[in-house]
């Protein structure tokens, strides 16, 4: 009997945004975002309800990788910014804000989605091209030679997630140690294909994070070593270690599964053999003065102690996630067989010696020459030590980005406020024959570059979460913070002390107006200015790739969900 | 007659509902839908197939219509969604003229010969200029517009012309270069979310999107096998016993297996070849051999990419021949460049081969914010390739068929192709009429069973073995062969048959026809929006006119009056009277005999809008004819093959 169930009809939905579930669930996923963001951030604890540990974060990846969002509509966007997040690390509540943004100021519109989404690629490319032009004010250059504004961008990421639970000189602490990490994955000679390095981070709960720590090479976790003893290992003529890598199975049972049978006659063991033969490895690795021996998998006790009595260290059950930099660091190549050693295949160290941290011992490879380091990072709890793990994964990402592409934008909602004045300038003063290649009026030009210039002002506005006053000048564009409950006074100068991204003070009257004004904003007389910032004066910078990338995303995912026209839901 | 009338509101009905649900879709302005899966993914689409297919509708009827629309997509390229709509509004006329009866469906027929064909023949095609051959760009983005979101189809139209123009240099390669490229679309593009579209690229070469087993970066031209199974030599083998006597044996043996690995290894480096491509994952060993003797090694290639490489290089997969490991070995592929490519955080191998065809390897790499955007940008760019390979049909028969030169003895009379490929203009009637017969033959009779096999490229020639004689065939379809041609076709007719049962005469609507597609040749285009359509409309009305037989100038007034509703449909969406202005100064043009605007949207093809047309009335009559419909137990088998790029 065939099991034929009755398939049900699918659910169609036409149009989609015009419902009520779903503008409901875009503000309830947009506030949660909003009051996440930036420094000052309200923390969201995530918990199942049924015991389990809790989550305390305010990072996007943690947020919409454990919401569970069942508006097939939001479910686009949060999958969007996933991807985003995935390819870049930073700027995913940028890009979730800036996107919700998008889609609540254009939906309001009285205008069609096909004019709408022409008319917001127009407006992203003139973002773009500003972006990318040397006469940018909201980017900076990155110079390499003075590690001042790698710092400025490494301590932005870092004070921008609360839930890390830092200090101002843990913060210092620790944008050194990241900076020295990234520091050392840096090739010293670079050939015509730099490969950067990687930075291992190696967890150490319940510590103080000022006892984090970074050294170059490799640390595998060793629990057997004897801390007492000194380290007694043989070296080779020039003052190396040598060092073999199994990627193998030294226990003695690897046989290997293959189809067919294998008959054993009476009185023959094959583990004995099996034994023997690696003995005989272990023979010729002492005769080939190898010092140290680490193993992919699980090495045969005998083994261990021959080599132990030989004095050649053995290191087993290293995991294959070593390998790789192992065999990279020391110039080795990885053995996948005991029956044959090629001497080629050994690699070198400089020296071996133990670290401890906690209760934990590690042995620490010192190579030669490295773009490998190992980071410590400690931190007091689970939950804390889990937001700061992604947090400097960001900042290393961000740094690498960053030498792609050595340009930073200004942080602390000024980039999106002067992106915004340079928008709302440019757009009053285009030629009629851009609208009509984009086939809409001017009004409708002008609709809808407001609401883009909203969108992007709101994120500057998510800044500010205790009812602190957001002002702009009409000058820079720049955004500026008024702390609540100030006075009145008859001049913003006395009230506002630095921008948010810290170029500009109030020595200079700036014309500052409410970012809030309902009644839409001015539109200055120029294009706002460009200024070359002090670098010693900066607060916070952002990663450029990542924001113009988020940029971009966030209007193509808005975009995608504006001109859906219907939903089709199988529900089988 | 009551029945007749009340089956006709049904059948109405139901085209109109289908209709109202592709119509906010249909045309540059239309909205996406989003098609949410069972398994939880969310695929935005607008493709008129895939949207008929997720309704999955339960009616019969309306399961008939799905199936036409679907098989005129797979043939064209394009067209699902006007499909229906000019269904429903054909549907609706016929219902207004009141009648059903035989005399409507007669005059369905006559009205094909005598006013469609000559409307066509004698107005349309005045107005038909050739495809541009080197201009992609108009052709793709008014067809994209169809397709994709109003941000992303430049972008799409530019990328889909650079990968056209760069995999083939040569114009007169690229009707064989769209085949393969629409063949093997999902092994020649590589998506990456997350990205914005402006970060998508043609790269030289083609991206296998895993990982090297084994990298050793080797400078210059290289050599390349490709290799089916493990090259390990083992113990035992299914069915084999390995008796062991002694441990030395047994050590000696395993030693044995190592050094063979070696040897085979040295083997394979003494003939240059330094990259090893393996369907299969190999031994450990093997890539520890690999790796010492500076061989890169890439396994798991599914067959489909294994396939494809074939097909670049020509080359076949090396066997290992027993024991015997010093044999040449000369099925090597030419490799300029075997290189890690970073697809952002992804680490792919990105490989350049040397093509023995005029098929230069390229791959796109394709950016969107999400997942199921890039996979309706591919799924668009496809179709795009099997759309302008459908334009540039004509060529591409000609050379087939005079490759074919001698096996084609029977039909050279009528098939004398001029010998340079620049005269395309001076076809001959008679050899145009063959193309259009084969190309309706296997619409009406053979079904989608070949047309939607995207395998059989070079289906056109069989069908021209089949079919040298198609009006013989088509007049001995009687109607047992009518109702099993029915069924094949239909693709959803899973629980339900329809037995039609035709009167003489009446058998395959459309043999006596066959003639009426000659006048348009396949790469002809037209200006797109709507102009199609009105050009139709009005002269058919106009030969309507110097029709004697009532009833067909009924039916020609209501199919004129029908296709207006596609540019409707395309203006509903615009702003208002935006249609009635359209037509007003489009039909002022052609009362004045002036040519048509040169609009820069682009151009479409007429030959795909003619078949729509076409298909249109070939399945008003067959639903017309319809008198019973029965439940059977059984599921009916299902034959066909059907378009499995887009099954996913």
């Amino acid at each position: 009997m065939s099991r034929l169930e009755a398939k049900k009809p699918p659910l169609f939905i036409s149009e989609p945004l015009a419902r009520d579930a779903v503008s409901q669930s875009l503000s309830v996923l947009s506030g949660i975002l909003k009051s996440s963001y930036g420094p000052a951030g309200r923390l969201k604890q995530l918990h199942n309800g049924v015991g389990g540990c809790v989550c305390t974060t305010s990072q996007s990846s943690a947020l919409l990788g454990h919401l569970s969002v069942s508006q097939p509509v939001l479910r686009v966007l949060t999958a969007s910014v996933r991807n985003h997040v995935s390819r870049f690390s930073d700027c995913g509540l940028f890009t979730a804000i800036l996107c919700c943004g998008f889609i609540e100021n254009f939906r309001s519109l009285n205008v069609a989605p096909f004019t709408v989404i022409k008319i917001s690629r127009h407006l992203l490319s003139l973002c773009l091209d500003h972006l990318k032009s040397e006469a940018c004010g909201c980017r900076v250059s990155v110079d390499f030679s003075s590690v001042e504004t790698l710092a400025c961008l490494v301590r932005s990421i870092l004070t921008s997630k609360p839930a890390c639970m830092l200090n101002k000189t843990e913060v210092d602490h620790l944008t050194s140690l990241v900076l020295r990490a990234f520091i050392f994955t840096v090739p010293c000679h670079v050939e015509t294909n730099a490969v950067l390095g990687k930075c291992v981070i190696i967890p150490v709960k319940g510590s103080r994070v000022m006892d984090s720590a970074v050294f170059p090479g490799l640390l595998i976790e060793t629990p057997e070593i004897q801390l007492g003893k000194p380290l007694a290992v043989k070296r080779t003529g020039s003052n190396m270690i040598r060092i073999a890598l199994f990627s193998v199975s030294m226990s003695g049972d690897g046989f290997n599964p293959e189809e067919g049978t294998v008959a054993v006659h009476h009185g023959i063991s094959l583990e004995v053999s099996e034994l023997n033969q690696l003995l005989s490895v272990g023979k010729q690795l002492v005769k080939d003065e190898v010092g140290l021996v680490v193993c992919q998998k699980v090495m045969h006790p005998s083994l261990k102690q021959y080599l132990k009595e030989n004095s050649v260290l053995a290191v087993d059950r290293a995991g294959l996630s070593v390998m790789e930099p192992l065999g990279r660091m020391t110039g080795s190549q990885s053995i996948a067989s005991i029956h044959s050693l090629s001497p080629g295949c050994y690699g070198t160290l400089k020296d071996l010696c133990i670290q401890s941290f906690a209760s934990k011992h590690f042995l620490h490879l010192i190579p030669e020459d490295t773009v490998f380091c190992s980071l410590i990072l400690c931190n007091r709890s689970e939950t804390a030590w889990d937001e700061l793990k992604r947090v400097c994964e960001t900042a290393e990402h961000v740094l690498q980005l960053t030498v792609k592409e050595p340009l930073a934008l200004l942080g602390g909602g000024c980039t999106e406020t002067h992106l915004a004045s340079y928008i709302r300038y440019k757009s009053s003063s285009l030629p009629a024959s851009t609208f009509k290649d984009l086939d809409c009026s001017q009004t409708q030009y002008q609709l809808v570059a407001e609401g883009f210039c909203r969108s992007l002002e709101s994120v500057a506005r998510s800044l500010s979460h205790d009812g602190e006053e957001i002002l702009t000048d009409m000058v820079y564009g720049h955004s500026w913070f008024v702390p609540s409950g100030s006075p009145c006074v008859s001049k913003w100068s006395d009230l506002v002390s630095k921008c948010g991204c810290g170029v500009n003070d109030n020595t200079e009257d700036l014309s500052w107006r409410f970012l809030q004004g309902q009644s839409g904003s001015p539109v200055i007389q120029g294009c706002p200015k460009e200024l070359s910032p002090k670098v010693a004066d900066l607060l916070t910078l952002d990663c450029f790739a990542a924001k113009c990338s988020g940029l971009q995303v966030a209007l193509e995912t808005a975009n995608l969900i504006l001109d859906l026209s219907y939903i089709i839901e199988d529900q089988n | 007659m009551a029945a007749a009338g009340s089956e006709q509101l049904r059948l109405w009905q139901e085209a109109a509902a289908l209709a109202g649900a592709v119509c906010g879709a249909l045309g540059p302005r239309g909205g996406r839908a989003l098609l949410l899966r069972p398994t939880g993914e969310a695929v935005p689409t607008r493709d008129g197939r895939r949207l008929l297919e997720a309704l999955s509708v339960e009616p019969p009827a309306a399961r008939v219509m799905v199936a036409r629309a679907c098989s005129l997509r797979a043939t064209t390229g394009d067209g699902a969604k006007s499909f229906v709509v000019l269904l429903a509004a054909v549907l609706r006329g016929l219902r207004a003229a009141g009648g059903g009866g035989a005399g409507l469906r007669r005059a369905l027929r006559d009205f094909e010969a005598q006013v469609l064909e000559r409307a066509a023949a004698r107005g349309l095609r005045r107005y038909l200029r050739p495809a541009p051959p080197g201009l992609l760009e108009p052709l793709l983005e008014p067809y994209l517009a169809g397709r994709l979101g109003p941000g992303e189809r430049r972008r799409l139209a530019q990328l889909c012309a650079e990968m056209c123009r760069r995999c083939a240099p040569a114009p007169a390669a690229r009707p064989q270069v769209l085949r393969l490229l629409g063949r093997r679309f999902a092994e020649l593009h590589a998506a990456v979310p997350g990205l914005p579209l402006a970060s998508s690229r043609v790269l030289p070469g083609i991206v296998l999107r895993r990982d090297f087993a084994a990298y050793c970066p080797a400078d210059g031209e290289l050599r390349a096998v490709l290799v089916t199974e493990s090259l390990r030599p083992t113990l035992t083998a299914p069915g084999v016993e390995f008796v062991v006597d002694s441990e030395g044996q047994y050590q000696a043996s395993l030693s044995w297996i190592t050094k063979r690995t070696e040897a085979l290894m040295k083997h394979l480096r003494s003939n240059n070849i330094k990259l090893l491509l393996s369907s299969v994952k190999q031994e450990e060993v093997f890539i520890y051999y690999a790796k010492l003797y500076g061989v890169s090694v890439v396994e798991c290639l599914s067959s489909e990419e294994m396939a494809l490489i074939s097909e670049i290089t020509g080359v076949s997969p090396y066997a290992r021949f027993g024991d015997n490991v010093d044999r040449e070995i000369t099925e090597t592929a030419a490799v300029t460049f075997c290189q890690p490519l970073l697809l952002v955080s992804k680490r792919c191998v990105h490989i350049g081969f040397t093509s023995v065809s005029a098929f230069q390897p390229h791959c796109l790499i394709l950016c969107g914010p999400v997942d199921g955007v890039n996979e309706q940008h591919a799924a668009a760019l496809q179709e795009a390739f099997t759309m302008l390979q459908q334009l540039f049909r004509t060529v591409d028969q000609r050379e087939e068929w005079k490759a074919e030169g001698e096996s084609q003895s029977q039909a050279s009379d009528d098939c004398i192709w001029p010998s340079s490929a620049t005269q395309k203009q001076l076809v001959i009637e008679n050899t145009c009429k063959q193309v259009s017969e084969c190309q309706l033959e296997a619409l009406s009779d053979e079904r989608e069973r070949q047309i939607l096999d995207p395998d059989k490229s070079d289906l056109l020639v069989h069908n021209q073995k089949n079919h040298s004689t198609p009006v013989l065939v088509a007049h001995n379809t009687d109607t047992v062969s009518a109702c099993e041609c029915l069924h094949v076709g239909k693709g959803l007719g899973e629980t339900c048959c329809h037995i039609v049962p035709f009167k003489q005469g009446e058998s395959c609507a459309g043999i006596g026809q066959d003639y009426s597609n000659c006048f348009i040749e396949a790469g002809s285009v037209l200006p797109v929006g709507g102009y199609f359509e009105i050009l139709l409309h009005y002269y058919i009305q106009d030969y309507a006119k110097q029709c004697q037989q009532s009833e067909v100038s009924i039916v020609s007034n209501m199919v004129a009056d029908a296709l207006l509703s596609v540019p409707k449909a395309l203006y509903g969406t615009a702003e208002r009277n935006g249609f009635t202005k359209f037509y007003l100064e489009a039909i002022n043009l052609l009362r004045k005999n002036q040519p048509l605007p040169v609009n820069s949207e682009g151009l479409e093809s007429a030959y795909c809008k003619y078949q729509l047309v076409i298909s249109v009335l070939r399945c008003v009559t067959e639903l017309l004819s319809i008198d019973l419909v029965i439940g059977i137990r059984r599921p009916l088998q299902k034959i066909e093959d059907r378009d499995s790029e887009d099954d996913s």
